[in-house]
């Protein structure tokens, strides 16, 4: 009984805390300097290139997560194999890579020096140092996000469903594509945010296979950086705008789960 | 266009052994307990479950033969499958899920045709509804809709009502077995509830543990139970004992609780004595009218329960036992819970089963 | 009776636990001389190209445990402005702790060493770039330094010194604006580039993997190392103790050590 007077308090306090803590930082660059300056710091040319190659390498890695990870992630969820569980760590090992160690990982497996290095040199292909090294930095770090949730996503998915439209006589891929997805689809969306966030926010990897170079290679995030020394109301200008694109990715997110007319039925 | 299935397969600690033939315009009515493979047989048939070796034919169309490699997909079977949750698309309104199953009729017609499925059974009003927000009732209409829609070759049912609350599944019971009446084609019903397989079934085949250890009508089964599990399944009293045959060619049975009876029935060692609860009658309890041909048994009465117009005894004594009477032999005898009376039946309605 | 008691004990332990996490945050300025942890440890921010000199250093300086922080200078100075307060600030340029000592964030600076801006190429890069104005060509790729990182900007100064067209033709091969030095070393050794701008010190540090191309006299850079004390700080004697071991003894061994030179002028 004396458990009814304290703990629901210390609840409240725990999460007075945790919001405190949280939302500081965010609240403060938008405070730190007035919204004037803050407009004004983003009518530089330099920061509309970075903005601009942020959002399309971020949708294009993506692009690329979603059309190769949806049919992975299905078939690690949908079938019971021998080397799953190995398989799903493997998958899941980005997560928990520092960004600079998936740098080191990247150049040493596509840089010049790497193991693919003479081949991609021979096939007249350039990696380093290149857009195209945004992308695949941004798909390596965010890719296992998307992964994990779709496979979660696929496997909640009640059985019966992929079974009883196998026997309505449609095959696997209609199975996949007119079931499956639609009935994951919350799951994926929220997999899609979770990458996206990821990959808008990706620096220690970008700036060591890609290097930065504005309009090639300099991501937000690495402009943040550059920023951050000469100009830091220009730093707070591009943040804000970073939190603001995050904010609005994680907002569509809900407002799509929640229409989503999937539903888990009960008896 | 007959169903064959035959199946042999190993499923965990299960190991499957049936063999089925159901002709056309048929149900089969597959009951026994859970675990007992029943499901497992019906994905087999639909080709969602591969049997280590088997044959599943419908009329000349081979689907599966283990023996010569022939293997269809379920997609290439044409099933008609009902879920025991239903399995409707969540994200599909009914009437798509009921379209689902004509794609391959012509894009234009298909509305309207699942529409005019869903009106057969009576729910055109809920075509624009979701799974979500239908009633059971209302949910197993639509996969039955939905199934029959396929026009299959076979319908296969895994206890289509057994997720419907008492009252819903009484009426959906009488609908199924109309649908049932009219189909064309071999249709095999799951349940573990016998009275439905009575119903529903025009053959019973009682599965346990994989095999089938009886397969008859429903009255054959009650009548004549090959095993105590078949009986008890039926709905009869079972009674374990020692059987010895008696010089006057009926057979005397000695019960685990030291009790004997009697039987017209000639069977010698360990067996089942059965006998249906409205075969036993209640008197009074002392000195016991006896007639050589009745067995009788001294018990208490543990539970009264009126079911309609007909009344189910609980009776504990030596033995327990269910006795099924009228509500005017309740009253006659005054019988409560604790009430001391007799009950008895005839030795030529105890039948004997060997008892494995 | 017990309820409050509890209650009263739980909230307690909470406020300690966050005024200890603020204090804790706001660091005490008055406390250093009673606090024996703190003179126990200097706390230096340098430029990344004094990494491997100063590390050697600070394994050998005695009188306290000395921890080192690496980055591109301006970024430093970028933290100290913010109000971040290493004892010792070193910086690859004397602009910079100038810059902060006129804005009275630390004490007078002092040059410490100097260095010398070269143009490294991969060694395993044979001829591709041989000298200044193999940059220009078609094919090849460099690293820089951004700009307001002392290394970019003594770039930015030998490119002025150039003929237009010259230095055009090189900052169009320019595929990487690095925040510090350590990553033009780093695509360098990669072999991501053809040729960067990095100092002598970095060369020698590399292990062979680098080639260093001598600029020509009349394009070198003066480059001068400023270091100072930031005002504030929590150890100055020990930072001051840094400081003058850079200036004679273990520190300017490790300098030398490293391919830096003297300073210049006092």
């Amino acid at each position: 009984m004396s458990q009814a007077r304290w703990f629901p308090p210390l609840l409240a306090v725990a999460l007075a805390v945790a919001l405190s803590f949280l939302t500081l930082p965010i609240v403060a660059i938008f405070v730190d300097s007035g919204p004037a300056e803050l407009l004004s710091s983003l009518d530089d040319a330099a920061a509309i290139d970075a903005l601009t190659l942020s959002l399309w390498t971020s949708t294009v890695a993506l692009v690329i997560i979603v059309v190769v990870g949806t049919p992975a992630a299905y078939l690690l969820a949908t079938r019971r194999f021998r080397a799953r569980n190995v398989l799903i760590t493997l998958i899941e090992l980005p997560l928990v890579l520092p960004p600079a160690v998936a740098g080191i990982g990247l150049l040493a497996a596509l840089g010049p020096n790497g193991l693919f290095g003479q081949a991609l040199d021979d096939a007249g292909i350039r990696v380093v140092l290149t857009t195209l090294s945004v992308i695949l930095a941004l798909t390596f770090v965010a890719a296992p996000f998307y992964l994990r949730q779709a496979e979660a996503a696929f496997s909640a998915l009640d059985r019966s469903w992929l079974d009883a439209s196998r026997t309505l006589g449609a095959g696997e891929a209609t199975t996949f594509a007119r079931v499956a997805i639609p009935a994951a689809l919350p799951g994926l969306i929220a997999g899609l945010a979770l990458a996206w966030g990821r990959a808008l926010g990706e620096f220690g990897a970008t700036l060591m296979f890609a290097g930065s170079f504005r309009g090639v290679t300099q991501t937000v995030p690495l402009a943040i950086y550059e920023r951050f020394a000469t100009d830091f109301t220009a730093a707070l200008g591009l943040s804000a705008v970073l939190v603001a694109v995050s904010a609005a990715i994680l907002m569509t997110v809900k407002l799509a789960t929640r229409a989503s007319p999937a539903r888990v039925l009960t008896r | 266009m007959s169903l064959h299935v035959e199946a042999v397969a190993d499923l965990g600690d299960l190991h499957l052994d049936v063999a089925f033939d159901i002709p056309a315009r048929q149900c089969l009515a597959l009951a026994g307990p859970s675990g007992a493979g029943k499901s497992s047989l019906l994905r087999v048939a639909a080709g969602l479950l591969q049997p280590t070796s088997g044959r599943v034919t419908s009329g000349d169309d081979v689907w599966l033969d283990t023996a010569r490699n022939i293997n269809r997909n379920p997609e290439e079977r044409r099933c008609g499958y009902v879920f025991q949750d239903y399995a409707l698309f969540p994200h599909q309104r009914s009437w798509q899920n009921v379209a689902y199953a004509l794609r391959d009729r012509p894009r234009a017609v298909r509305q309207r045709e699942a529409r005019g499925w869903l009106a057969r059974f009576g729910l055109e009003h809920l075509a624009d509804a979701r799974p979500a927000t239908l009633s059971g009732g209302e949910r197993q209409r639509v996969a039955l809709a939905r199934a029959l829609a396929r026009r299959p070759d076979v319908l296969l049912l895994d206890e289509p009502l057994s997720a419907l609350d008492t009252r819903t599944r009484a009426s959906a019971q009488r609908e199924l077995a109309d649908v049932l009446r009219v189909t064309e084609v071999p249709a095999i019903v799951v349940t573990h509830d016998f009275a439905e397989a009575a119903l529903l079934g025009d053959e019973v085949a009682v599965i346990d543990e994989g095999r089938v250890v009886q397969q008859g009508s429903a009255s054959q089964l009650a009548a004549r139970p090959a095993t105590a599990f078949v009986a008890d399944f039926t709905g009869a009293v079972v009674l374990h004992g020692t059987a010895t045959p008696a010089p006057d060619g009926t057979t005397i049975v000695t019960l685990a609780g030291g009790h004997q009876i009697r039987s017209t029935d000639r069977a010698a060692g360990p067996v089942a004595a059965t006998v249906f609860p409205w075969e036993i009658t209640i008197e009074a309890a002392g000195p016991a009218t006896s007639q050589s041909a009745q067995n009788h048994l001294k018990a208490r009465v543990q539970f009264i329960t009126t079911i309609g117009g007909r009344v189910r005894l609980g009776l504990a004594g030596t033995e327990n036992l269910i006795a099924e009477v009228t509500t005017t032999a309740i009253a006659d005898l005054d019988l409560q819970p604790g009430s001391h009376v007799t009950a008895t039946w005839k030795a030529t309605a105890t039948r004997l089963v060997p008892h494995a | 009776m017990i309820v409050s008691h509890r209650r009263v004990a739980l909230l307690a332990v909470l406020l300690a636990t966050l005024m200890g996490l603020s204090v804790s945050a706001c660091g005490s300025d008055d406390e250093s001389t009673a606090n024996a942890g703190d003179s126990r440890e200097v706390v230096v921010s340098a430029a990344a190209s004094l990494k491997k000199a100063l590390t050697s250093y600070g394994d050998q300086f005695d009188s306290a445990t000395v921890r080192l922080s690496f980055a591109g200078s301006d970024e430093l100075a970028a933290q100290i402005r913010q109000g971040i307060k290493p004892d010792v600030f070193a910086a690859a340029n004397t602009k910079l702790p100038d810059q902060l000592f006129k804005e009275g964030l630390v004490e007078k600076p002092v040059r410490f060493a100097t260095n010398e801006l070269v143009l490294a190429v991969p060694a395993d890069g044979g001829d591709k770039v041989a000298s200044l104005a193999d940059l220009t060509g078609n094919d090849v790729t460099i690293a820089v330094g951004a700009k307001g990182v002392p290394v970019g900007d003594y770039t930015l100064k030998v490119l002025d010194g150039l003929p237009q067209a010259q230095s055009k033709a090189i900052l169009a091969n320019v595929r990487s604006r690095e925040p510090d030095v350590g990553g033009i070393v780093g695509k360098l050794t990669q072999g991501a580039v053809d040729g960067g701008f990095v100092y002598r010190s970095d060369v020698e540090g590399a292990a062979g993997k680098l080639k260093a191309i001598e600029l020509p006299d009349e394009l070198k850079p003066t480059v001068e190392y400023g270091v100072a004390i930031v005002k504030g700080a929590r150890n100055k004697a020990g930072g001051q103790a840094f400081v003058d071991g850079l200036l004679e003894g273990a520190g300017a061994k490790a300098l030398a050590d490293n391919g830096f030179g003297a300073p210049g002028g006092g």
